[in-house]
């Protein structure tokens, strides 16, 4: 449940890693010591840290094709849980390390082992590993903000902010929650009276207006082949997020999930801490086993007392029937030139009325674009600039029809070689479709705006939204050996 | 400071004591000053981090009483309002009396006892209120760090723990479940303890039940630091109470309703220790948490759902029926691929998923999957080339695991056979050109394969000719290959794959078109390891490499191959059936001494050539053999007799620290390839490495930009003698900045080889810029005729724009662009033309502009214009602007095709 140490180190691609920042608990350190014994393995140096991390995560000598240390077959793949040889003789390992790489981030802390260490405990029997995983994941957050690339300034400022920062949420190396995003507040002393006491997790109170925000975002991720031999994949998850602003020490709130008639029940369903308590019936669907269609399909009813700041109150999977889009993509190779052909099908239950609708096309391990004599029966076609791939915009709505073709012909005449991906060689190639539909999810889910209770004296404004967006929607050329994404049902 | 040495330490802990100290003192007091308080928090917070992190080596001496006293007087002097500095010292304190065990321990106890039970506080003050919280963490450490120091103060605590809100009734929470846990700990050591004694505990009346360890340096033996809960195999300490412990039961269940008030990390931390608790307590049932379950096997928050798995580890089927278990191994399914959760946790929970405690396991073994776990369930886990390197190997272990679960019948196996099919499909991608990193996780996926599906031998033969079919196209992958094998041997010593994958790769290698001999010749070193294996075909094709060799007029990297093909020959020399080699090894070695081009060589080979006709086989051994101690020096001739020095002879040493650089000998500007450098010394003298001989310089390229270079040789280099000049001719592919890797060989006065990696030469954008090779008079005409077919859709123009003053600009001129002008200086716009060979060329137009310059840039490969944006950015903002302080240059720019 406590950490030895905690590192920060930025890199890019392996070079010019420094450390950033480090941390040693001194008390944790003491207890490591004595729970060791004669296992204990010391700390190194920051410096020396910083290299054998480099090591373990695959990204010293960039530019070397081969390193023993590094690229061993025998080392099993460890990260985010690595084990740091720290002498040469390879016996005395610093264990667990945990590891988070983003972009230009590595961060890193080392969990106390609070169980006997010889032999070797599971990773699964410390608490601190998973807390370790929480915590680092939410300093991240805290570095980077929700993008993964962060402005050099502004990681700068958020690490000078680091030291009081960690003296709020990891004085001592015990971790007391995650640092919390947005500019560091002081914790504000909770309010005294009365019976209800204040949550730790909840920074401070909300005067005023009251307001409740359900935000329901769907996510479509799709593989289809184009081929009878294989099947066509797809799969649906929606993630809610609130924003309450509620006045109250410990307000109740409640928010329904529901679906339409015959709709598939929500499945996997996973919640906030916040929510109060479940009905065994809402987790009971699972996409690991067989779907009974009997099963519970709602009104899903989540009661939570909210924190102050926007949070997501649950996700969920869903399995529908069939994908928003189908489509069917050809290439032929006619000397010199490829003969293209997609066909874009939207399907009757999907709303025609589109944020942006975008099917790239692109075109590895060949030489640039030279003429490109393509047609399309809708939308406007794109080459891109750097000339090594197709962008069809179909904009905000497909034809009458709901379908829309693509046909033509590209020679690759550049004199320059494009990207290379060893994923598409030879006849190997995607569409990839970009979309968002407002006002609409696949599953049906929906929040009803009177279906969200506010237990509290004034009548909050409750607002709704929901949408659906396309994510590694793929499209695999039918002419070519796609590769598998999943198992086929093998048993 | 962990970096000084020992000696220093001291002196350093004085002069940063007193500083910091003094520092905080002299803010403190006088009193009638006013500070800014971020500014004076937020530094002395930093301040004490040292203290913090290394107190044992600043105050080890005996230092701690004296400094945690100082660090007490300043606590108390200090004003409520810095609370940043009051809570950072009362960390300070800890970790210093922690790590010590000092004796103003108690006092401090004191200290922060008083802090959180101050009333005068619980109005909403900030500051006291972040202090507190503080206090509460720091007394919750010393408690961890000395398990049973609090447990007097129990009823104290809890009744500050009903007074307390938010983070402060937090810390209040987790420090009374610590010290009630460690307090029955305790009693469960005593045999005689029993039910009256747990009651006295929860009841105020601890003296009865209670000796106290009430000082940090009496603390001793470890067991009570462990967590108690160890999973199937560990034993749980227990606490006979009889049926009756209302008590307890009471306190376990109001502790559990208030859980949900704290943060999730510190839910599962509470959640842990009262897991223990319980399970120390037999007579307390288990059943006390069914009522959270729900809500924390529908979280995803990792910290809490782990705590309940270490919850079933715990309690097993007396909490969780089979039904229960089923559903919670699902859960973990569905989180280990949950699209919303993050690769690292993911990872996490195929790791619980691997371990998962079950009711009612039938092995302890490392690799016992769930009997739960079905291949049906394990599919959603099927890796696939989507995968991160990590996931995609986590996911192939477990698979691993459940199809070996199959049993005898893995032949038929469908699951084996997808697996392998994932195989193959990585295999295309190596094939295809895959990143480092792609190619690592092929080869480690190839070794995990290996180690579960030994017996599965269609796929088994398959694999050994795919991979040799393999290394037939992509010959850098030999050390790949190598490594593979010796693991493979290491790992299954029965297996006789490992054999077979190098015979494979010996049949290739004979047949295949004559380059890249040096990766051949690596991989024939290690199949000449092998006693099994039939030699007769290397010894052909060594034959061949020589004659070759010999032949070819340039005597270009002829030493190092000459070497490579004598590290195999030596190999040779000591294999088992060397009698059936005698002839052809001898006829290649003579070839050699003969006709080889190089020198060095035809020595070595001379001298192998002797050993291998004169001596026995034991006495090759003995002298090839590397350490060949094993050997007594009585057995061997008199030529023998230096049996060890010869071996040190005819190996290639490495150097340990530098001895060698490089530098260009004009480092401001080389205006043509070739390039020119000086070889030197470096600055500090490595005694035996001051004179030189025989200098080979290696360089290896990074990318394929560039031609491979040639060897570079230097007959002698001393230290004391002018460094000479050196001349490498690059010839680019593309004229892009690399870098190259430079190794030396060289020998030293004392007759050995040694080998040193030099620090690595990085050619810049800058150096790859050349004049355009046309007499100066037409120069402007080229340009003009390719500035109207690049801005004309031939290829891409961009824009550039700084501001710069005209002296600045003639400066910058003068400076980077005088041999690349094609117009006059004088004119208002300046025309540059740069050639980067072969066949690239860079035009630039400055043009200044009332606010700016604009450098107009039209070049006809794309991929330099990020270079090209670099070095204008350089060269503009070094040290041209006369301001640069107050005159802050912008830079934009565009490009559109």
């Amino acid at each position: 449940m406590t950490f030895r140490a905690l590192w920060i180190i930025s890199h890019d691609k392996g070079r010019n890693a420094t450390t950033r920042f480090s941390r040693r608990f001194s008390t944790v350190e003491h207890r490591a010591k004595r729970m060791a014994g004669s296992s204990y393995v010391a700390v190194p140096e920051d410096s020396v840290v910083l290299q054998l991390l480099l090591i373990e995560l695959g990204l010293s000598d960039p530019d070397k094709p081969y390193v023993a240390l590094r690229d061993d077959c025998l080392n099993r793949p460890r990260p985010p849980f690595l084990e740091l040889r720290v002498d040469a003789s390879g016996k005395e390992l610093l264990w667990p390390v945990l590891a988070l790489l983003q972009g230009p981030l590595i961060l890193a802390c080392l969990p106390l082992v609070d169980v006997p260490p010889e032999p070797r405990p599971p990773l699964a029997t410390l608490l601190s590993v998973s807390q370790g995983l929480t915590f680092l994941a939410g300093l991240q957050t805290f570095l980077l903000g929700s993008g993964s690339k962060p402005d050099g300034e502004g990681l700068a400022s958020r690490l000078g902010m680091l030291p009081s920062v960690l003296l709020q949420v990891c004085p001592l190396g015990t971790p007391l929650d995650v640092p919390l995003p947005g500019p560091p507040a002081t914790p504000t002393a909770p309010a005294s009276g009365g019976i209800q006491k204040q949550p730790a997790w909840k920074t401070g109170l909300h005067r005023g207006r009251a307001t409740v925000s359900v935000a329901l975002l769907e996510t479509v991720r799709s593989m289809q082949y184009g081929n009878r031999s294989r099947q066509d994949l797809w799969d649906v998850y929606g993630r809610v997020t609130c924003k309450c602003e509620v006045e109250g020490v410990l307000p109740n709130v409640t928010v329904t999930l529901s679906l339409p008639p015959n709709g598939s029940p929500l499945q996997d369903i996973l919640v906030h801490p916040c929510v109060t308590s479940l009905d065994s019936s809402v987790l009971t669907a699972s996409s690991v086993e067989n779907c009974d269609s009997s099963a519970f399909s709602g009104p899903y009813k989540f009661p939570f007392s909210p924190p102050i700041e926007p949070f997501r109150l649950c996700c969920y999977t869903s399995q529908v029937p069939v994908p928003p889009i189908l489509g069917l993509y050809q290439l032929k190779e006619e000397e010199n030139q490829l003969h293209v052909t997609a066909t874009l099908k939207l399907h009757e239950s999907v709303k025609n009325s589109f944020d942006y609708c975008e099917a790239h096309l692109p075109f590895f391990n060949r030489n640039l674009m030279g003429g490109v004599d393509v047609k399309v029966s809708s939308g406007q076609l794109d080459v891109s600039k750097e000339k090594n791939r197709l962008v069809w915009t179909l904009g905000q709505k497909f034809p009458k029809s709901r379908e829309c073709t693509l046909e033509g012909r590209i020679s690759f005449t550049g004199q320059t070689s494009g990207p290379s991906d060893p994923l598409c060689a030879n006849l190997t190639a995607y569409i990839k479709l970009y979309f968002k539909v407002p006002d609409m999810t696949l599953s049906g889910c929906c929040v009803d705006q009177h279906s969200v209770q506010v237990y509290s004296s004034a009548k909050p404004r409750i607002v709704t939204t929901r949408e659906l967006q396309s994510k590694e929607y793929f499209i695999w050329n039918s002419t070519g050996s796609a590769p598998v994404s999943s198992a086929p049902m093998m048993m | 400071v962990c970096n000084l040495h020992k000696d220093s330490w001291f002196l350093t802990f004085f002069c940063f004591f007193f500083f910091t100290m003094d520092a905080v003192k002299g803010r403190i007091w006088p009193p009638g000053l006013k500070f800014d308080t971020c500014g004076l928090n937020s530094c002395d917070v930093l301040l004490l981090t040292p203290l913090i992190e290394h107190p044992s080596l600043l105050c080890g001496c005996g230092g701690e009483g004296e400094t945690s006293l100082e660090l007490m007087s300043v606590f108390s002097q200090c004003p409520p309002k810095w609370f940043q500095l009051r809570s950072q010292l009362l960390v300070a304190l800890t970790s210093v009396l922690v790590c010590s065990s000092s004796r103003a321990s108690q006092d401090f106890v004191e200290l922060l006892l008083g802090v959180v039970q101050d009333p005068g506080d619980l109005s909403g003050d900030q500051g006291v209120y972040c202090v507190r919280v503080t206090a509460w963490e720091c007394l919750r450490e010393l408690e961890s760090c000395c398990p049973g120091l609090l447990t007097q103060h129990l009823e104290l605590l809890a009744g500050l723990r009903q007074r307390e809100s938010g983070r402060g009734h937090q810390g209040a929470v987790l420090l009374f479940a610590l010290t009630l846990r460690n307090a029955v700990y305790h009693l469960t050591q005593d045999p005689h303890a029993g039910a009256e004694n747990l009651r006295a505990l929860l009841g105020a009346n601890t003296s009865v039940a209670w000796e106290a360890d009430q000082d940090l340096r009496t603390c001793s033996g470890s067991d009570a630091l462990h967590s108690v809960v160890r999973g199937p195999m560990g034993s749980v300490p227990t606490l006979q109470t009889g049926p009756d412990c209302k008590e307890l039961r009471g306190v376990v269940s109001s502790l559990l309703e208030e859980s949900y008030l704290l943060t999730p990390l510190s839910q599962a931390a509470l959640l842990h220790r009262l897991t223990e608790l319980v399970a120390m307590v037999t007579a307390v049932s288990p059943a006390l948490f069914r009522a959270q379950l729900l809500r924390l096997m529908g979280t995803f928050e990792v910290s809490l759902l782990h705590s309940t798995l270490l919850l079933k580890a715990a309690f097993t089927d007396s909490l969780f029926s089979a039904e229960d278990e089923l559903f919670f191994l699902r859960r973990l399914l569905v989180l280990s691929q949950h699209p919303l959760l993050s690769s690292a946790h993911k990872l996490f929970y195929i790791h619980c998923v691997l371990r998962f405690p079950e009711n009612r396991p039938i092995s302890f073994s490392d690799d016992g999957l769930p009997v739960l776990l079905t291949p049906q369930l394990a599919s959603v886990l099927v890796p696939t080339v989507f995968n991160d390197g990590s996931t995609l190997l986590h996911r192939l272990h477990l698979l691993s695991l459940v199809h070996l679960e199959e049993g005898e019948d893995s032949e038929e196996s469908q699951g084996v056979a997808f697996l392998y099919q994932l195989l193959t499909a990585l295999l295309h991608m190596v094939e295809s050109g895959a990143t480092t990193d792609l190619t690592v996780t092929f080869f480690r996926a190839c070794f995990l394969f290996l180690l579960h599906f030994l017996s599965v031998e269609r796929c088994l033969a398959n694999l050994m000719q795919r991979l040799a079919q393999l290394y037939l196209r992509h010959a850098h992958l030999a050390q790949h290959l190598i490594n593979l094998v010796d693991r493979v041997q290491d790992r299954l010593p029965e297996s006789d794959w490992g054999i077979g994958l190098l015979t494979a790769l010996q049949e290739v290698i004979v047949q295949a078109p004559p380059t890249q001999f040096s990766s051949h010749l690596k991989v024939l070193s290690r199949v000449a390891e092998e006693e099994v294996i039939p030699q007769q075909k290397t010894l052909h094709f060594l034959f061949n490499v020589v004659r070759s060799a010999s032949s070819s007029a340039c005597g270009r990297d002829n030493w190092r191959l000459g070497n490579e093909v004598l590290v195999v020959c030596r190999r040779l020399l000591v294999h088992g059936h060397l009698d059936r080699l005698l002839v052809p090894l001898g006829d290649i070695l003579h070839h050699m001494t003969c006709h080889y081009g190089d020198t060095d060589i035809r020595d070595h080979a001379r001298l192998y050539h002797a050993l291998l006709t004169t001596l026995s086989r034991d006495k090759l051994a003995g002298v090839l053999t590397e350490g060949g101690t094993h050997v007594k020096k009585q057995t061997l001739c008199c030529l023998m007799a230096e049996s060890e020095g010869l071996t040190r002879a005819l190996t290639v040493h490495q150097v340990e620290g530098p001895v060698l650089r490089l530098t260009f000998s004009d480092p401001s500007f080389s205006s043509s390839f070739p390039l020119t450098f000086r070889l030197l010394h470096v600055a500090t003298p490595t005694p035996g490495f001051d004179r030189l001989y025989s200098v080979r310089l290696h360089f290896r390229l990074t990318d394929r930009h560039y031609e491979s270079l040639s060897d570079v040789s230097v007959p002698c280099l001393f230290r004391e003698r002018p460094p000479p000049t050196l001349t490498l001719t690059l010839k680019p592919r593309h004229a892009l900045p690399t870098t190259l890797y430079v190794s030396a060989l060289f020998s030293t006065e004392d007759g050995l080889t040694w080998l040193r990696p030099l620090p690595d030469l990085h050619i810049t954008f800058r150096q790859t810029l050349l004049p355009v090779p046309v007499p100066p008079a037409l120069r402007l005409q080229v340009w003009e005729g390719l500035w109207e077919e690049f801005e004309g859709g031939g290829g891409m123009v961009s824009l550039f724009c700084c501001q710069l003053e005209e002296a600045c600009l003639q400066a910058l001129i003068q400076e980077h662009f005088l041999p690349f002008l094609v117009s006059e200086v004088s004119q208002q716009e300046v025309k540059v033309l740069h050639f980067l060979s072969p066949r690239s060329h860079v035009l630039l137009k400055l043009h200044p502009q009332e606010d700016a310059v604009h450098f107009h840039i039209a070049t006809d490969t794309a991929q330099l214009l990020p270079y090209v944006n670099a070095y204008l950015r350089t060269i503009t903002s070094r040290g041209h602007t006369p301001s640069s302080q107050d005159h802050a240059h912008s830079s934009q720019d565009h490009a559109h095709s």
